[in-house]
C-alpha cells in the first residue's frame, strides 16, 4: 500500500511539473500548446538514453533532458509562434501529429513502439536514489521560478502579450522573444519531468507521449486553474487520484472504471465551465470577466 | 518649421482594390501638435499603421530623425521613440493599472529587466508620475477592465506617458470624452508638447482639433488633400464639403 502511495504521490509530482510548465505558456502567455507531451517524451528518452549508455545519475539526466527538450522547442517552435490563437493550436497539433509518429518510427533514439526498456535506477552521485523526493525538489523548484518569473517583469510581458499582443509590440516589446523564452522555459521543465518518468519507470515508449497526454495535461491546467501557481498542481492530483479512486469503488466493475472516468472528466469539465470557468483555484471574478 | 523628427514620403498601401493610402508625405515636428483630419475611410489609421510597422506600405518611405523605419517591425519602431494609442484602446484588461504601466516601463524582452534594483526603482517612479498626471494613481490597484470609459482613455494615456516616447500617434484618444477629461486630456498634451514631443493626432471632433493641434494634414481617399494652419484648413469651404460627406461629383 505504501509503495502504491508513493507511485501515484511520484506521478502526481512529475505530471504536476508537466502541468505548470504548460500553465506557464497557456496561463501567463496565452500560447495554447497542444504539443506538451512531445517535450515529455524528448525529455524523457534523452534521459532514458542518458542512464542506459552513459551513467544512471538523475541530475545529469535531468539536465540533458532540459536541454534536449528545450533546444529542439526553439527549432520546433520559432515557426509555429508566428501564428497566433486558433493557427498556433493548429500548427502544435501538427507538431503532436508529427513527433508520434517519429517517436514510433526513429528506434536507435526512441526504441521504436517497443520502447526504451530495463532503464537503470537512478543514482544521485553514486547513490541509488527514489524519484519521488527528486520530483518533489524539481517541482518546487519549478513552482518557485515560475512565481518569480510571474511577479515580475517577464510575466507582466506575457500577460500584457496574452491580452494584446498589439499595444505590447507599440510599447517596445519584442513579442517573438518573449514567446520563446516562455516556452524554452515550459519545454525544458517539461523534459525534466519526462527524465524522471523514464527513470521512475525504467520503461518508456511512445503511448506516453501522444496527443492524449497532451489532452490530460491541458485538462489539468483548466481544471485547476489556468493562469494561478497553484491551479495545475491541484488539477494533476484530481485527475491522477481519480482512476486510482474509482478502483476501489466496489459496484463498479474493474472493466468498466475507464469508462465512468472518461464521464467524470467530461461533465466536471463542462460543470466548472459552467460555474467556476477560471478553474478550481482561479479568481471566479477574472472568470467571469474574461466569459 | 521647428525640428523635424518624423517624415513620411509618399507612402502607399492598397487592399485589394482598394487604394487606402495613396501616397501620402507627411512631417512631424517636435512640440507641435498636428492633426490628420478626415472623413472615415480617408486612410487615417493605415497611416498609423504604415509608420508603427503593423503593416507594410506597397511603396514610399519613412524616417525617424534621418533614420529609415520602413520594414521594421512595430517593438523596432517604439524602440525608436514612437508611442501609439488604439481606437479600441487594447488595455492588458486582466492587469492592474499599475501593471499596465509600469508594463510600458519595461522593454526588455529577457526573463529581467537590465539596470538592477536602482533602474527598477526609476521605472516605478516613471509608472507613478504617469499615473499621477494621468488622475489614476488612486486607481492603482484596480483592473483595467473594471475602469470606467474615460478612465480606461486615459490609462491608455498613461502608458504613452511613462513610456517616455517623443512622437505620440493617437488614434481617437478623445472621442466619447465629457468636457471635463477633455480638458485634462488636452492639459496632457500641452504639458507633452512643452517638453518637445511631437503629435500626431487622428480627431473627429473639430473643437478638439482646433483647441489642441498647431497644424492639421486633411487627407481624403488616402491623400493630403492640404496641410496648414487649423484656422485655414477647417474655414476651406472645399474640405467642408468632403468631410462633411457633401462631395462635390467628378465631371463625367
Amino acid at each position: 500500500m505504501i509503495a502504491y502511495a508513493a507511485n501515484l504521490a511520484t506521478i502526481v509530482a512529475i505530471f504536476g511539473i508537466l502541468a505548470a510548465t504548460l500553465n506557464f505558456v497557456v496561463g501567463f502567455a496565452g500560447i495554447f500548446s497542444v504539443a506538451h507531451a512531445v517535450f515529455f517524451g524528448l525529455g524523457a528518452y534523452a534521459g532514458a538514453q542518458v542512464a542506459l549508455h552513459i551513467v544512471p545519475d538523475a541530475l545529469l539526466a535531468c539536465v540533458v533532458a532540459a536541454v534536449v527538450a528545450g533546444g529542439l522547442s526553439l527549432c520546433l517552435a520559432l515557426p509555429a509562434l508566428r501564428v497566433r490563437g486558433e493557427y498556433f493550436v493548429a500548427a502544435s497539433l501538427g507538431l503532436q501529429m508529427m513527433a508520434t509518429t517519429l517517436f514510433s518510427e526513429a528506434k536507435a533514439f526512441t526504441g521504436g513502439i517497443g520502447g526504451l526498456v530495463a532503464i537503470p535506477r537512478p543514482t544521485l552521485f553514486g547513490v541509488e536514489v527514489s524519484v519521488l523526493p527528486l520530483a518533489l525538489v524539481a517541482l518546487a523548484l519549478i513552482l518557485f521560478a515560475t512565481a518569480l518569473l510571474q511577479r515580475g517583469a517577464f510575466g507582466r510581458t506575457l500577460q500584457a502579450l496574452r491580452d494584446a499582443e498589439s499595444a505590447a509590440e507599440a510599447l517596445g516589446k519584442n513579442v517573438a522573444a518573449a514567446k520563446t523564452l516562455a516556452m524554452l522555459f515550459a519545454c525544458a521543465g517539461a523534459g525534466i519531468a519526462g527524465a524522471l518518468f523514464a527513470l521512475h519507470l525504467s520503461f518508456v515508449n511512445v503511448e506516453s507521449f501522444t496527443m492524449d497526454q497532451s489532452v490530460l495535461v491541458m485538462a489539468m491546467v483548466i481544471i485547476g486553474g489556468t493562469g494561478t501557481l497553484w491551479g495545475p498542481i491541484i488539477g494533476a492530483i484530481i485527475l491522477l487520484s481519480l482512476p486510482a479512486g474509482l478502483a476501489f469503488v466496489p459496484f463498479i466493475p474493474a472493466t468498466e472504471v475507464g469508462a465512468v472516468q472518461q464521464i467524470i472528466y467530461g461533465l466536471a469539465m463542462t460543470l466548472l465551465m459552467i460555474f467556476r470557468p477560471a478553474g478550481l483555484v482561479g479568481d471566479l471574478s477574472k472568470g467571469r470577466a474574461t466569459a | 518649421m521647428t525640428d523635424e523628427v518624423l517624415r513620411t514620403e509618399n507612402l502607399a498601401r492598397a487592399f485589394g482594390g482598394l487604394q487606402a493610402v495613396a501616397g501620402v508625405s507627411l512631417s512631424l515636428y517636435a512640440g507641435k501638435v498636428t492633426a490628420l483630419v478626415g472623413p472615415n475611410g480617408a486612410g487615417k489609421t493605415t497611416t498609423f499603421n504604415l509608420i508603427t510597422g503593423n503593416l507594410r506600405a506597397d511603396s514610399g518611405a519613412a524616417q525617424i530623425r534621418g533614420k529609415p523605419i520602413m520594414g521594421l517591425k512595430p517593438w523596432q519602431v517604439a524602440r525608436l521613440g514612437v508611442a501609439r494609442s488604439f481606437q479600441d484602446l487594447r488595455l492588458f484588461t486582466h492587469m492592474t493599472v499599475r501593471e499596465n504601466v509600469l508594463a510600458a516601463t519595461e522593454t526588455a524582452s529577457w526573463f529581467w529587466q537590465p539596470g538592477g534594483g536602482a533602474a527598477r526603482r526609476a521605472r516605478e517612479d516613471r509608472a507613478a508620475r504617469a499615473l499621477e498626471a494621468t488622475g489614476l494613481a488612486a486607481l492603482a490597484n484596480a483592473r483595467a477592465v473594471d475602469l470606467a470609459y474615460a478612465e480606461r482613455k486615459f490609462l491608455s494615456m498613461a502608458r504613452i506617458l511613462a513610456a517616455e516616447a517623443d512622437i505620440w500617434l493617437l488614434d481617437e484618444p478623445a472621442s466619447g470624452l465629457d468636457l471635463a477629461s477633455r480638458l485634462r486630456f488636452g492639459e496632457l498634451l500641452r504639458g507633452a508638447t512643452a517638453r518637445g514631443v511631437a503629435i500626431c493626432l487622428i480627431e473627429h471632433n473639430l473643437d478638439v482639433v482646433t483647441e489642441l493641434s498647431d497644424r492639421i494634414a486633411f487627407l481624403d481617399q488616402g491623400k493630403v488633400l492640404a496641410e496648414g494652419d487649423p484656422q485655414t484648413i477647417l474655414r476651406d469651404p472645399a474640405l467642408a464639403a468632403i468631410y462633411f460627406g457633401d462631395r462635390p461629383q467628378e465631371a463625367a
